[in-house]
């Protein structure tokens, strides 16, 4: 289990250590060596089946599922990975119980100390039903459940717990994503210097704060409607020594003004919205950044791009994790998104970023100078040797 | 510590799903796993305590079969024993927190309770069966002391 860098970390027993170690070594072995197994299974006997049904191969993913359902392989398979993403969260609860007191006085300690950044929450900020009615991904308490006045904790459980559940496919401080993409336009775009940068549904800010270490110039913005996420993660961009902005705003009715930043950026954001919250997020995107600003969300890629078994794969989560926006944004095509939100056709973007963490930078700016086939079963793919997908476009 | 305090919710609001014909099979192994996490703990936890003796000196031979516990060892591992169990067994509690407001809740203090779904007010099982309405839980109670007076019965004689 990775342990997280920062002093926002919870204080964990030997034996608490122990269960986390367990819970990402299992989720390593269900995504890693049960999805290998489920999809030679399926090769080997699930599409032949099919073909001879049919008399052709399935057409797409839910023809896969469909076919799949019924085999047992596929049921231990979903069992055990329903069972590690539940046991990810429970594996943290005992030491969240006991350090979740201490968080606020840490907040306020290191809120003396630096006086880095800062924080402006909006109460009576109404919280969309997309986070306020389910526990996505099966997270008790989701990312807005709150216990006392100012709490912290929900904040704490998604960290401390995306440590368990990444395996250290994110990096060492859960930010993968966001050092990728932050250095792949950065190596891809050396012409460009954004001055103000704003991070869509950046919850505890984990990959919001790449962007100010790749662009130092740069004033840096991340939104949430979760305060108990962003309160955590003002605190965490603290304790990390970066300086970052955080608000309680909804990306679907921004309050910054037209015209005012260079980049809007968000991550593993969009699938989690409904379609027309994700239509009214491109169009403030839009609003708000400047003539020759980028907007560029890394997201799960899109089914029209991927084969029928991977496009099944990734939508496994939609059906089993409580995920229910996951396969609809997946079957959206976001090309046609970004056009439809004012965006000219000729200037969308769409890359396949090599994770840093797992190839090194030489790859990373490797990869800048060319583009790259979407369909891969590492693509979007928590595994081993992952390849980070996004999309966009110049306004 | 406070005692005051709201405990965490614990349970998923939506439920889990299942996949095996009975969501029983889906439950015991989630129990299976869960064990199986619990023993490693306990490996890594005897790994380090083998590591510790090796740095400071070896065990004798037969000094752990021989040892005894003090009675405020075994009372810390008697209260670790039930959170244990109660850990390994926490799956089936979804159900309960899942049933209608008639359902018994714990009426231990909430610090001590942990898993009730009080805070947010935690929402049936999506893709579990009904629980047995309130005849049938009486009937089955009904057969289930039928039987014991039976064996009771059958030891005495």
């Amino acid at each position: 289990m990775l342990e997280l860098k920062h002093e926002l970390k919870l204080g964990k027993t030997r034996d608490e250590k122990a269960r986390m170690n367990f819970v990402s070594g299992l989720r390593a072995h269900v995504l890693n060596d049960l999805a290998s197994g489920m999809r030679a299974v399926w090769e080997s006997q699930g599409e032949p089946d099919f073909r001879r049904r049919t008399g052709r191969a399935p057409k797409d993913g839910p023809e896969v599922h469909k076919a799949i359902k019924p085999s047992e392989y596929f049921r231990f398979y979903s069992s055990l990975r329903v069972t590690a993403q539940d046991m990810v969260w429970q594996s943290v609860f005992p030491a969240l119980d006991r350090g979740r007191d201490g968080l606020r006085k840490q907040a306020a300690a290191l809120e003396t100390r630096t006086g880095l950044g800062s924080l402006t929450l909006k109460p009576d900020l109404e919280v969309p039903r997309s986070v306020s009615a389910i526990d996505v991904h099966l997270m008790a308490g989701n990312y807005d459940g709150e216990y006392d006045e100012g709490d912290l904790t929900a904040g704490s459980l998604y960290d401390n717990g995306l440590a368990v559940f990444s395996f250290g496919l994110m990096g060492q401080n859960l930010d993968d994503i966001g050092q990728s993409i932050a250095g792949f336009i950065r190596a891809k775009y050396p012409q460009f210097k954004p001055k103000k940068i704003l991070d869509l549904g950046c919850t505890i800010g984990h990959n919001t704060g790449p962007w100010k270490d790749h662009f130092p110039e740069a004033e840096v913005h991340g939104i949430d409607v979760a305060a108990p996420c962003l309160r955590y993660g003002h605190a965490r961009a603290q304790a990390q020594g970066r300086d970052i902005h955080f608000h309680q705003m909804n990306a679907e009715a921004l309050e910054f003004p037209d015209a005012s930043f260079d980049v809007v950026f968000s991550s593993m954001f969009l699938h989690e919205v409904p379609r027309k919250g994700i239509e009214k997020i491109l169009a403030e995107a839009h609003r708000v950044l400047k003539p020759g600003g980028l907007m560029i969300h890394m997201e799960l890629p899109p089914n029209s791009q991927l084969s029928p078994y991977d496009a099944f794969y990734l939508d496994w989560d939609s059906a089993y994790n409580n995920e229910p926006f996951y396969k609809p944004f997946r079957d959206l095509k976001p090309a046609d998104l970004c056009r439809h939100a004012g965006f000219k056709a000729a200037q969308y973007v769409q890359f396949v970023v090599p994770s840093v963490g797992w190839y090194g930078s030489e790859v990373l700016k490797e990869a800048a100078s060319h583009q790259q086939d979407v369909d891969s079963d590492k693509t979007g793919r928590l595994t081993d040797g992952v390849l980070w997908y996004c999309f966009g476009a110049w306004k | 510590m406070t005692h005051t305090r709201k405990p965490l919710r614990r349970t998923i609001r939506g439920g889990r799903p299942f996949f095996f014909a009975d969501p029983a099979i889906d439950k015991i192994l989630n129990m299976v796993v869960t064990l199986g996490s619990e023993v490693w703990a306990l490996r890594e936890r005897l790994a380090a305590v083998e590591a510790i003796q090796e740095r400071q000196g070896s065990l004798a031979a037969g000094e752990v079969d021989a040892f005894e516990f003090s009675p405020a060892q075994e009372a810390r591992l008697a209260a670790d024993r039930k959170e244990f169990i109660e850990n390994l067994f926490r799956v089936l509690q979804e159900q309960v927190d899942a049933a209608p407001s008639r359902a018994v809740r714990s009426s231990a203090p909430a610090a001590a309770a942990p898993k009730g779904g009080a805070v947010f007010g935690a929402r049936g099982s999506r893709r579990s069966p009904p629980a047995p309405s309130r005849a049938q839980a009486a009937a089955k109670a009904k057969t289930v002391a039928k039987a014991k007076t039976r064996a009771v019965a059958k030891r005495k004689r």
